[in-house]
């Protein structure tokens, strides 16, 4: 029987020729990344275990993203120091500290993810890396003492297959469609334990930046996981970081099986708003346009890349946030954040009165940006339930790029259409006073 | 050692969140240790307030789709804590599963378990050949088995001791 290319992935790592779903199987995963947050339960497998070693540390990628600074009244720098401290005891070299960015992101920045790779990952958002074709795989406490011995167990995913068609219409983006998605399959168990592949001619003509917007919210419809094929953009890209590392470029086969398949025209999407507090309650923007917010978030693993600063840049550039609006712009890595000043982005993010912050995840779990009771925020986030962002009486929207950037302007939830329609008044510096 | 776990059973519904359902996370005072009476005092609380106070160890959890999803470990070591001996669900997302497993706790994957049993009855789950039986009715269904790595990870109650009889035989 045919073999999909998560399988492939999976049926490498194990030794194996083939795999099937649901098959359990012992894999020695390329990679295993790491965030701070949970660094105590981290650290306390491995002081369980009693081993104070790691096979190859090589295979280990530290990263602090959660928590991007140590701030006063949190516990948080004592696990900035304790990460940094096992990763140069135990010659881990990929240690990447506070303000490098988040896993999503040094994972493909620096080459880590490369296609037909697995990676064992504390987060199944980071199927974002799914983009140049490396595959992850969410696990928990253990993710650091997986290298202890290099190896671990993992249960082959079933493989859905989703196929994109279509160009996105003005004023959409791919977060659009990601929502739609997630509404659509949220509360079902379709995709309950599969990797979805995105396949089909629509993914041309998506940038990269965007494929990992959809890729990192793919695990919100229910998925553990989720690929796309490697194009030549994507395939670019990454043989530029592999730094000649090794890479295996798959296929699924033509028979390969698909527990799930379906298909979107991106021509029938429409800006979308998700309604607090579940993640399946995407609303177009029209039905929820107007009502008033208090604070306005760009970052997240889903829209903290070049392409989302751009977006929001698109809306803000000449206009101001409104008064009544605190927002936050959180760029993903280092890299975006200096290409976002090359290309004059923070220019326009300080004239319109946002708060852009070091690169790492913290407005989207509550670390900084914390919301009062009754407030209500939009942003790219990833969740929406009570107490995400702070009081359990604030309400959290979540949207596209566009629609956080429209609605801090507004100082209301607002359709991006019009504000992107407008011909962009010239941007000029201001004279220093 | 048996794989055999019997309990009486608690039942919840479809798309029990696992960070605004099981547990409220973001009321956790501290993400980094786990606060076990904390803990325990939200497990349920807004799902089944008399929970708490009710349990008992060795019961089971049953639930229908999507059973914590956006898991953190949190509600895992939650359910635990109350003495919760398995979950058994329509479906779930495998990083949630082994979460639980990690500190021992077994989550079955079960289609049609939400109509094989109710609130109270009892039930029992094998873990190594996957049967799931309702006491009373004597009804069945088979999940799919644990394998011998799930099974040595959940008999030495996790990951941590599973890996150290593993490792370190000598000192057990």
């Amino acid at each position: 029987m045919g073999q999909t290319v998560a399988q492939k992935i999976v049926a490498r790592a194990a030794g194996r020729d083939t795999v099937e779903a649901g098959d359990y199987v012992t894999v020695s995963p390329d990679y295993t990344c790491c965030q701070e947050l949970a660094w105590q339960t981290r650290k306390r497998m491995m002081q369980e275990i009693g081993v104070d070693r790691v096979a190859r540390p090589d295979k280990v990628i530290m990263v602090v993203d959660h928590t991007t600074s140590a701030a006063m009244g949190s516990s948080y720098h004592v696990n900035h120091r304790e990460m940094k401290d096992f990763a140069f005891r135990h010659g881990v070299d990929n240690f990447f500290g506070a303000g490098s960015g988040l896993r999503h992101l040094v994972l493909t920045e620096k080459g880590f993810a490369r296609p037909g790779l697995l990676v064992f990952s504390d987060e199944p958002n980071i199927a974002s890396i799914g983009v140049v074709g490396a595959l992850n795989i969410a696990v928990s406490s253990e993710v650091v003492a997986t290298q202890i011995a290099d190896e671990n167990w993992m249960m082959v995913p079933k493989s859905a297959r989703i196929t994109l068609d279509g160009r996105l219409p003005f004023g959409t983006l791919l977060r659009d469609l990601a929502q739609i998605l997630i509404r659509d399959y949220a509360r079902t168990d379709t995709l309950s334990q599969s990797c979805i592949e995105f396949v089909g001619p629509a993914i041309a003509g998506l940038s990269l930046d965007e494929r990992q917007s959809l890729l990192a919210c793919a695990y919100h419809t229910g998925a553990d996981t989720a690929l796309m094929p490697v194009d030549a953009p994507a395939l670019a890209y990454a043989r530029e970081r592999a730094q000649r590392r090794p890479f295996h470029l798959l296929e699924s086969d033509t028979d390969a099986v698909y527990v799930h398949e379906a298909a979107y025209d991106l021509a029938a999407v429409s800006p979308m708003v998700t309604v607090p507090p579940e993640l399946h309650g995407a609303v177009p923007v029209e039905d929820v346009a107007g009502l008033a917010i208090h604070q306005a978030a760009l970052g997240s693993c889903a829209n903290n890349r070049l392409d989302d600063l751009r977006a929001a840049a698109a809306i803000l550039r000449g206009r101001r946030v409104d008064r009544a609006v605190t927002m936050y712009i959180t760029p993903g890595s280092r890299a975006v954040y200096a290409q976002a000043a090359t290309e004059g982005l923070l220019a326009v993010f300080m004239e319109a009165g946002a708060t852009v912050l070091a690169p790492g995840c913290t407005t989207c779990w509550g670390y900084e940006g914390v919301l009062s009771d009754g407030e209500v925020q939009i942003s790219t986030h990833q969740m929406n339930y009570h107490g995400r962002n702070g009081s359990r009486s604030a309400r959290s929207y979540l949207a596209s790029p566009y629609v956080v950037a429209a609605s801090a302007v507004a100082g209301r939830i607002a359709d991006p259409r019009p504000l992107l329609a407008e011909p962009a008044r010239a941007w000029q510096p201001r004279e220093p006073r | 050692m048996t794989t055999r776990i019997s309990g009486r059973v608690w039942k919840f519904g479809d798309n029990i969140s696992a960070d605004d359902g099981i547990i409220q996370y973001s009321q956790v005072p501290s993400l980094d240790t786990f606060d076990i009476p904390a803990l325990k005092a939200m497990c349920f609380a807004e799902l089944a307030p008399r929970f708490r106070a009710e349990v008992r160890t060795g019961d089971i959890v049953v639930a229908g789709r999507n059973f914590g999803h956006h898991s953190h470990q949190h509600a895992c070591v939650a359910m635990k804590e109350c003495g919760i001996a398995a979950c058994v669900v329509e479906s779930t997302d495998s990083a949630f599963i082994r979460k639980a497993l990690n500190i021992g706790l077994p989550i079955i994957v079960c289609p049609g378990i939400t109509a094989l049993v109710d609130q109270g009855e009892l039930l029992e789950a094998d873990l190594a050949t996957g049967g799931i039986r309702n006491v009373a009715t004597t009804a069945m269904l088979c999940a799919r088995p644990f394998s011998a790595r799930m099974l040595e990870i959940w008999c030495a109650g996790g990951f941590a001791s599973a890996m150290r009889r593993k490792l370190l035989p000598a000192k057990e």
